[in-house]
């Protein structure tokens, strides 16, 4: 990120970028993402994944719609957090995790496209209703919360226009409709967080009892928060890092006291469900499910829970950033566990995603990482500090 | 639903000779091989287990998963039995494959317009007042298709009349109930049938739909009034500041 930060800013009279690291890394991501969209595409599933019939749902859905869905949770977690609760500190983050939701909800839409077998067909549940089907609820679910988090951030971007009148009307409309948008997203994206989940209740039986639970959703919507919430800190900590933003990093340390309660408050919730189902006997079994098992609960609640637990971590930036990346993974972890291990026992599939599964997923998450940075670069997403060498008197450190 | 049309599969007779499927193939026009698993070209087929032959299709659940699951409804339980799909509906997103709990529904992988394939119990043929082809082609009646109630009396008394039997008609309570039953004389769990839940496949979800209208209506209410306080609070805290700058002014 940093290498590529200063090939961006560097002044240089050759017209061409130059070439860094991470453009390379890019570069390459773009490319394999290109010839997967064609694999997909043109040549079909079966050469594209390896998906099979009992295996009918892989990586795309498994990462791509539960990953991303959960991982852009913050968006809504923040805002409510600053309109509806009036907890102003928050406020300098506020366009920062909105905009991550955006992105977030937008590779979940592309990855839908490469995801249905016939994807022209994406608008069928408009006309075409089954209220019975929990996919159902989920397709609303996006295509309403997606709509709410395009206005919500809309904002960013006709600041920018240059007509004036236009600009007015717009944010003025904006701000009449915006508590309703807050209060819409934030129950369109709790439902949504938890009928992802709910997509697993109709496999009762298949689903390991280590993660099959009637209460699949609370679960759903209970790790999601914590999840989201580590994302924005992830995001923020690389713009200031490298993107030259101005973000008190107290913000931080008052985010990730919430994260630890969150977390400890599912950690219980999964212990108490597993009693309640009489499943704890799984969890001293020797094989390949309890072992993931333990590694997502490692992952996403005790490892955190601990190092949040130092005022070392809380305070420090770098370690936090490190902490959320746990947290993520541990998340992750939690959703491929649920969509394609805890699986595949029962469906006897030994499933491991093809390599353009992979590139597929991969460019797409890329390029919302892309549009991100440049979004922070060009919109006023996070406040920024004055270049260094345009500054000629040395100002006081910005106290935000 | 009297009239609703149920398929009895008695392993006992079944000899293996594989008209069903043949039949099955032909009616549908797929090429004539024998495959060994369902398959888009083979709706249905007869395995060996030990020396036994069973034969797999769809079950046709009196209510199904994969119509409850499909969000455009391309799946629908008819009123006459069989389970039908509607391709023109599809989207491809294949939870169907996902939620039947006796892995029925198959995925064209190597189309580029791929559909979900499963037995439909010639729905089109029944409507016409003949039965689905695999049970016509079938040389000792191993099955037998009629309506379902008499159908269901027919197997119970066939385990109840022979000893050999397995106390047990398979499809009876799996899944709710289905369309398509079994009875044998080896253990079910022997000859591969998958233990589905023994309740109406939709009510697992069910719940959590219910949930939606609550959540609305109760989250809704809660962040209202959420909202309602932190704004009263700001003009309280607005009005307080006004006061006091009034006070020292004077």
């Amino acid at each position: 990120m940093s290498a590529k930060s200063t090939t961006a800013t560097g002044t240089s009279a050759t017209r061409f970028p130059r070439i860094s690291f991470w453009r390379t890394v890019v570069a390459i991501i773009f490319a394999a993402g290109l010839y997967s969209m064609y694999a997909r595409f043109a040549l079909g599933f079966k050469l594209a994944t390896n998906l099979t019939d009992p295996q009918p749902w892989g990586l795309w859905v498994g990462l791509g719609t539960l990953c991303g869905v959960g991982l852009s949770a913050g968006g809504f977690a923040i805002a409510a957090a600053v309109y509806l609760l009036g907890l102003d500190r928050y406020r300098p983050i506020l366009r920062t995790s909105v905009l991550i939701s955006f992105l977030g909800y937008c590779t979940v839409c592309v990855g839908m496209l490469y995801e249905l077998g016939i994807p022209w067909r994406i608008w069928h549940p408009i006309v075409m209703w089954n209220r019975h089907s929990v996919l159902f609820e989920v397709s609303w679910c996006v295509m309403l919360y997606t709509t709410v988090l395009a206005l919500e951030f809309s904002p960013s971007l006709v600041e920018k226009l240059p007509w004036v009148r236009v600009r007015e009307l717009y944010l003025r409309w904006h701000h009449s409709i915006l508590i309703a948008l807050v209060l819409a997203g934030t129950l369109l994206s709790s439902m949504h967080q938890s009928f992802l989940g709910g997509l697993y209740l109709i496999t009762k039986g298949r689903l390991d009892p280590l993660w099959y639970s009637p209460y699949l959703t609370t679960m759903f919507y209970l790790s999601a928060i914590p999840a989201g919430l580590a994302v924005t800190i992830m995001a923020i900590y690389l713009c200031v890092r490298s993107l030259n933003a101005r973000v008190d990093m107290n913000i931080l340390s008052d985010v990730s006291r919430v994260i630890a309660p969150l977390l400890a408050i599912y950690g219980v919730f999964r212990v108490v469900d597993l009693i309640n189902r009489d499943a704890t006997q799984y969890l001293w079994m020797w094989r390949e499910a309890t072992g993931l098992f333990w590694l997502e609960i490692a992952l996403l609640v005790v490892v955190p829970l601990v190092l949040l637990n130092l005022k070392k971590v809380r305070e420090n930036p770098m370690y936090l950033y490190w902490t959320c990346a746990v947290i993520v993974m541990g998340f992750m972890t939690n959703r491929l566990n649920v969509s394609i291990t805890a699986l595949q026992t029962s469906s006897a599939a030994y499933y491991v995603p093809k390599w353009t599964e992979f590139a597929a997923s991969l460019a797409t998450i890329t390029a919302a990482a892309v549009a991100f940075r440049y979004a922070v670069i060009y919109l006023d997403i996070l406040p920024k500090n004055p270049p260094r060498e345009r500054w000629l008197v040395p100002s006081a450190p910005a106290q935000a | 639903m009297a009239t609703t049309r149920a398929i009895l599969v008695d392993i006992t007779k079944c000899i293996g000779c594989r008209s069903c499927e043949q039949a099955c193939k032909q009616i549908h026009g797929f090429p004539m091989d024998t495959e060994a698993k369902l398959s888009p070209t083979a709706l249905t087929i007869v395995e060996e287990r030990g020396d036994r032959f069973v034969r797999r299709m769809c079950m046709h659940c009196q209510e199904p998963a994969c119509a409850s699951a499909c969000l455009v409804g391309a799946l629908k339980k008819t009123a006459a039995g069989p389970v039908t799909y509607d391709g023109s509906k599809c989207i491809g997103c294949r939870y169907c494959l996902v939620a039947c709990p006796f892995s029925v529904p198959r995925y064209e992988w190597t189309k580029l317009v791929p559909y979900v394939t499963k037995c439909d119990m010639c729905a089109g043929r029944q409507a016409k007042g003949q039965a689905p082809a695999c049970v016509e082609a079938c040389p000792v009646q191993a099955s037998i298709v009629g309506n379902r109630d008499d159908i269901l009396e027919e197997a119970e008394r066939r385990i109840l009349n022979d000893s050999k039997y397995v106390k047990h008609i398979y499809g009876s309570e799996e899944a709710g109930g289905t369309s398509v039953f079994f009875i044998s004389d080896v253990p079910f769990e022997k000859l591969g049938f998958a233990a589905a839940p023994k309740q109406a496949m939709p009510l697992l979800t069910a719940s959590a739909l219910g949930d939606g209208p609550t959540v609305i209506l109760v989250g809704g209410a809660l962040l209202s009034g959420l909202y309602w306080i932190t704004q009263r609070r700001a003009l309280v805290a607005l009005a307080e500041a006004r006061e006091k700058s009034i006070k020292e002014r004077n």
